[in-house]
């Protein structure tokens, strides 16, 4: 049996099979796209914060626009090779196609690398509108000193004890497990592994099953002894489970059959007569019940520094003296300062003032009480500013701010001469490149009104590679800043969890990598296993590639819709 | 034909391993069965799942009795049943469940996969799909996908249970306690629902272009029976309905799994969690557009095919032509384009403004046009016919006042005002399922006892046939009409107690609304039971497949109901590439009882016996067909 048309065209619709399928399958992708597309739609109208604008490197962007753009038209010169049957010019072409696509991929990844090392946190408390002023940047790195955090450099990072700091500490005395989920293993994993030498985690009451000793008091914590204990639990609660049902089907049997009431509706169980013949149950089958304990607590001998990824424990499960990770172990003791230490590249006040002007304040007025511009210098400030300290007693980030108002009073006055005005951006956010130009002028807000001025701001860093995919932490150095827990509203790498759009910016762009993936795979397999096909039947090796140089155009006109949609609207 | 095909006649006389032939088979009808085989199973199991919640609405006080219990662990009862009783949770659980499990998992690839799969292609004279080995990945993508779907089932969080319409933000906050997202049911009723939806949009794909590419010669698209022509639209709601939702899979799943915040707004609250870790500003409401923009034009999958399948008994039992033919066709396609325009009636109350509603408003009363003209057809081909009730008739017989309740139930709850009162009420549920249960799964019945013959050469026996059909029948609405009028006195489709906490105990107190529960909750117990009888009268069917198959009937010849289509052109059971004979159509679909043929039907394929006849071209498969014998199409 063979399937008709596979190869020649079909007269009265002029197309072979896979012509068909494929403007098809792109006619579901178009929907599939339209519902993400829609979906950003939604999102940016209906966003109630400040939706970032032109917050994506323009540059990788638009490479990958034109390397994309360029793939496609190699793919039409591979298939019309084919069609002349000159087989090493269909390999040129198609080799450039995929090395096309993964040079796109490349700088994707160099995209996504950057965002996901790339720190937010979202201040809260104190000012009129709850702050919401947004620090960026990178997460310093920091060891335990005593019940200390100690900032220390980027390359240590992979020794032991160092750890991303923006991590929960914690001094732990008491854990207890919930027997009735499982214990998530790799937290148990990690919390032994966590224990200093020396230190100890020992049962506190032996568990007993049905006069049994399952595990016996002063035994150390285990992944094995916990499942032993959750397995006896179980079983415990089954056997219990059973024998009550057992009574109750007893109870209604009797209520029905040998009472007689059998208009006695299941819904209504308040009667005396059910309610004494439930009560005998009770009597009954207490006795017969095993009743194993739900919960097991360990001792922690001494009780030391737990180090917690703030995820496992979401902030509405931890208080100052318990925390509950999200498998239900709770862990007693005592919260120690677990400040968030980064190097700040921008300062963003945009959510700020939005609050602000929703609720009648002066936007300005309400950024002036941000934490981020009163909040006392670390002692420990970076050694460049030390020269400053005894006379200036700003923030470092607060003098940025200051010659940022500079620089905002001339870019105001340029645009005032043709008549315009500057962007909430120009106004509440200050950019990496910022950051370092008023840096680089020793925070001296005239001179930064001068540089503006002449033009000479950032002239520097133009072309500047290191600042490719954003700021470049390796080669400039970024105030330095230790934020308390307590005043951490809400933080997360750039990741689709930050916000809305990294959300959307994630999810279209990821799927949208994963078709050039995928097509990348398909271009491939005609390449380097197309030979025996073109040898045998040329001008089926030539229809499907013409298939999957229709599905390469399609994934190119995605990125030519998602291009500036993303990074320039 | 291509040039190709002439090198490869032996094809037929290959031996192919077991596991070739009939699991990973690319032969469309060995996939049609295994789509019918696999829905089914689902079907039993959602049905199951029912069972076992109807139980806890008519007796919510009351442990599982024995026979509903007896399936799961004592470890899984401890969990999940309080002393035996159903929780709120559980319920909850199943309710999802039952929901996903019927529609995703059972009726649509019962419906379409299966009947689609199996009958399109003998009825066009193709060989087999378009693309069999994605015939085939469709299908182990479906099976994936339920399973993984099921799985959940037996993990600690259970499985979903946030409804079958998954809304978010509950969806995207139930299981969040899971460390491991991947094994939470939430997450993996999203991952099953992505596999499904690829397996259908494979599925579509390949349907579409099947029925385009490979119609056999002379078979014009308006002499393709509309069978075929039910399934192109249907193929076409799924390719282009589907993809949003999977958009919304996708964006759900994001929220679980990298803590995004697509669906949840901002300042989302839990008592155990307080204001939960999310940046907020997600759009629930996106969420439902997208579901409805698939969950509307998804009724149709459902439906479509049981029409098609009551249009081809219709005439082959009542021996002659389908009434309105065309216009039928016209309004199957109409149906189509109208359903990607009416999916926001299912959210009238969710405060998208007067407008909106007013629009969706007017395309819902719009799309009864449609169905009004299939289903009037229909009933318009019984007058004057001579109807033989064999066992596939009286299914479609039934078929047509059922889906007709079904149909106009409906019709209150197109209006927003009447729909304000109505809304989550038993009243929709009792809607709905006279659409699926009694409607689309009487035709689906009808549609197996009809291709029986064809699938096994034996029929199916008419003794355990009718033992099947009337108890189903009177169970059926006995279980589904008193939703009817428990939904127009208020019952909330989702009390797991069937409403005991609402009951007025006090008699003649002013608690109104307590007092009409009262009256109308005992209804319950009534539906329970019809619940419990329509199980029960499954099992003659199951009997029936199984034992017919070794021991029933056996047809005498390749068209044992002188029916006119392609399919019975075929050898009995069909062999691996279908048609002995080179497939040529030389007329319309349903020639029945035409006066100028001595035997009451006249099939497509066979050729027309004129004195002419040495002028009858030979006709070139690239001809477009209307040109040959044009004449002979129309001639009803």
């Amino acid at each position: 049996m063979e399937i008709p048309f596979v190869v020649n065209a079909r007269k009265d619709t002029g197309l072979f099979n896979s012509k068909v399928g494929i403007w098809l399958f792109l006619a579901s992708e178009v929907t599939l796209f339209g519902g993400l597309f829609s979906g950003y739609l939604f999102l940016r109208l209906y966003a109630d914060y400040p939706w970032p604008e032109r917050a994506l490197p323009v540059l990788p962007g638009l490479i990958n626009t034109f390397v994309l753009i360029g793939s496609s038209v190699t793919v039409v010169f591979a298939w019309a090779a084919l069609k002349m049957r000159e087989w090493k010019k269909f390999q040129v072409y198609m080799a450039i196609t995929l090395l096309c696509a993964l040079l796109f991929m490349v700088l994707k990844g160099i995209e996504y690398n950057a965002k996901f090392n790339h720190q937010a946190v979202r201040i809260t408390g104190g000012s009129p509108v709850e702050d919401f002023g947004i620090l960026e940047g990178h997460v310093h790195y920091a060891k335990l000193d005593g019940d200390h955090l100690k900032d220390v450099p980027k390359e240590q990072k992979g020794d032991e004890g160092v750890f991303p700091a923006n991590r929960l500490i914690f001094k732990a005395s008491n854990l207890t497990f919930a027997l009735k989920r499982p214990a998530h293993e790799a937290y148990v994993t990690a919390i032994l592994d966590q224990l200093p030498e020396g230190g100890s985690i020992k049962l506190v009451d032996p568990y007993i099953v049905e006069g049994k000793t399952i595990v016996e008091a002063g035994e150390d914590l285990s992944v094995d002894a916990l499942a032993k204990m959750e397995d006896a639990f179980l079983d415990a609660r089954a056997h219990d489970s059973k024998i009550r049902t057992q009574f109750e089907k007893a109870s209604w049997a009797w209520i029905r059959g040998e009472q007689g009431v059998t208009e006695m509706s299941t819904y209504v169980v308040e009667t005396d007569l059910w309610k004494d013949r439930r009560a005998e149950d009770v009597k009954a089958y207490t006795p017969l019940m095993l009743g194993a304990a739900a919960e097991v607590a360990f001792k922690i001998e001494p009780p030391f520094n737990l180090v917690l990824d703030p995820d496992d424990s979401p902030p509405g499960l931890r208080s100052s003296e318990q925390i509950r990770l999200r498998d239900d172990t709770v862990v007693k003791g005592k919260m120690l300062d677990s400040p968030i230490i980064m190097a700040v590249d921008a300062i963003d006040f945009r959510h700020t003032a939005q609050r602000a002007e929703k609720e009648g304040i002066d936007p300005l007025e309400a950024i002036k009480t941000s934490w981020i511009l009163t909040h006392e210098a670390a002692h420990h400030d970076d050694d460049t500013a030390e020269g400053h300290k005894s006379e200036d007693h700003r923030n470092e980030l607060k003098k940025a701010w200051d010659c940022h108002s500079a620089w905002l009073k001339y870019e105001t006055e340029r645009l005032a001469e043709d008549g315009r005005v500057p962007t909430t951006n120009d106004k509440y956010r200050v950019n990496w490149d910022q950051m370092l130009a008023y840096k680089k002028l020793d925070y001296d807000e005239e001179a930064v009104y001068n540089a503006s001025k002449d033009g000479s701001l950032y002239s520097t860093h133009l072309f500047d590679l290191g600042g490719f995919a954003g700021a470049n932490h390796n080669k400039h150095h970024f105030p330095h800043v230790e934020i308390p827990r307590d005043k951490v509203g809400f933080e997360s790498s750039f990741t689709p969890k930050w916000s809305t759009y990294y959300a959307i910016y994630f999810t279209i762009t990821g799927l949208h990598g994963l078709h050039v993936i995928g097509g990348a795979l398909v271009l491939g397999y005609y390449l380097f296993f197309g030979r025996k096909m073109y040898e045998s039947n040329p001008e089926w090796l030539a229809n499907r590639v013409e298939v999957g140089g229709l599905f390469w155009h399609f994934v190119d006109l995605v990125w030519i819709f998602l291009f500036p949609i993303l990074y320039l609207m | 034909m291509s040039a190709e095909s002439h090198d490869h006649h032996d094809d037929h006389h290959h031996v192919l391993p077991f596991w070739k032939k009939y699991l990973f088979s690319t032969d469309h009808k060995t996939i049609g069965i295994q789509y019918g085989l696999a829905a089914g199973a689902f079907l039993l199991f959602g049905f199951f799942l029912m069972i076992v919640m109807r139980w806890s609405i008519a007796y919510p006080h009351e442990p599982l009795p024995g026979y509903l219990s007896w399936i799961f662990t004592d470890g899984w009862k401890a969990r999940w049943l309080d002393d035996g009783k159903v929780t709120g949770e559980t319920y909850n659980m199943f309710g999802a469940m039952h929901g996903t499990i019927m529609v995703f998992l059972g009726v649509v690839p019962l419906g379409f996969a299966a009947f689609g799969n199996y009958v399109t292609p003998l009825q066009i004279g193709a060989p087999d799909m378009a693309f069999p080995k994605l015939n085939m990945a469709s299908f182990w993508v479906y099976l994936a996908g339920g399973l993984i779907m099921c799985m959940s089932f037996f993990m600690e969080s259970g499985a979903a249970k946030s409804g079958w319409t998954n809304y978010s933000p509950l969806a995207g906050y139930a299981d969040r306690q899971i460390v491991n997202q991947f094994l939470a049911g939430q997450t993996q009723w999203l991952i099953g629902l992505v596999l499904l939806i690829t397996s259908s949009l494979l599925g579509s794909v390949n349907f579409i272009t099947t029925i385009i590419q490979l119609r056999a010669k002379g078979l014009t698209w308006m002499r393709l029976p509309f069978f075929v022509w039910a399934m192109l639209v249907t193929a076409f709601l799924l390719l282009l309905a589907f993809p949003p939702l999977e958009a919304a899979g996708i964006m759900q799943l994001m929220d679980r799994v990298t803590g995004s915040s697509f669906f949840m707004p901002s300042g989302l609250y839990s008592k155990s969690d307080g204001i939960l870790d999310l940046s907020g500003s997600g759009s629930p409401l996106l969420f439902q557009h997208l579901f409805w923009f698939l969950g509307h034009p998804e009724v149709y999958v459902l439906l479509l095919p049981a029409i098609a399948c009551v249009a081809e008994i219709i005439p082959a039992n009542t021996r002659k032509p389908l009434w309105g033919y065309k216009p039928m066709v016209w309004a199957v396609i109409v149906l189509g384009f109208l359903s990607f325009i009416v999916w926001a009636h299912h959210m009238y109350l969710t405060g998208m403004g007067p407008v909106i509603s007013t629009f969706f408003q007017t395309t819902t009363v719009l799309i009864s046009v449609p169905s009004v003209i299939l289903l009037t057809s229909m009933i318009i081909s019984l007058w004057g016919g001579s109807i033989r009730f064999t066992m596939p008739m009286i299914w479609a017989a039934a078929f047509l006042p059922m889906f007709g309740i079904g149909g106009l139930t409906g019709l209150p709850l197109a209006f927003n005002l009447a729909d304000l009162h109505l809304h989550d009420t038993y009243y929709v549920i009792g809607h709905f399922h006279y659409v699926v249960a009694p409607g689309i799964l009487f035709g689906l019945f009808a549609g197996v006892y009809h291709w029986y013959p064809k699938m096994t050469g034996r029929f199916m026996d008419n003794t355990l046939g009718h033992l099947h059909f009337w108890p189903s029948l009177i169970a059926m609405n006995f279980l589904f009409f008193p939703m009817l009028t428990q939904g127009m006195a208020g019952f909330h489709r989702r009390w797991y107690n069937g409403g005991e906490g609402y009951i007025e105990k006090v008699d003649g107190g002013i608690n109104v609304f307590g007092q009409t529960v009262a009256q109308n909750i005992h209804l319950n117990e009534v539906m329970t039971a019809a619940a419990m009888a329509l199980a029960i009268f499954q099992l003659p069917f199951l009997v029936n497949m199984f034992v017919s198959y070794f021991w029933g009937k056996k047809v005498t010849s390749d068209n044992p109901w002188d029916a006119t289509t392609l399919e019975w052109a075929t050898p009995t059971p069909p062999g691996h590439g279908n048609f002995t004979f080179d497939i040529a159509v030389y007329r319309g679909p349903y020639e029945y009882s035409r006066p100028d043929h001595d035997k009451d039907y006249f099939p497509q394929w066979e050729e027309p016996k004129r004195s002419t006849t040495v002028e009858e071209p030979v006709i070139p498969a690239e001809v477009p067909a209307e040109e040959v014998s044009a004449e002979e199409g129309n001639k009803h």
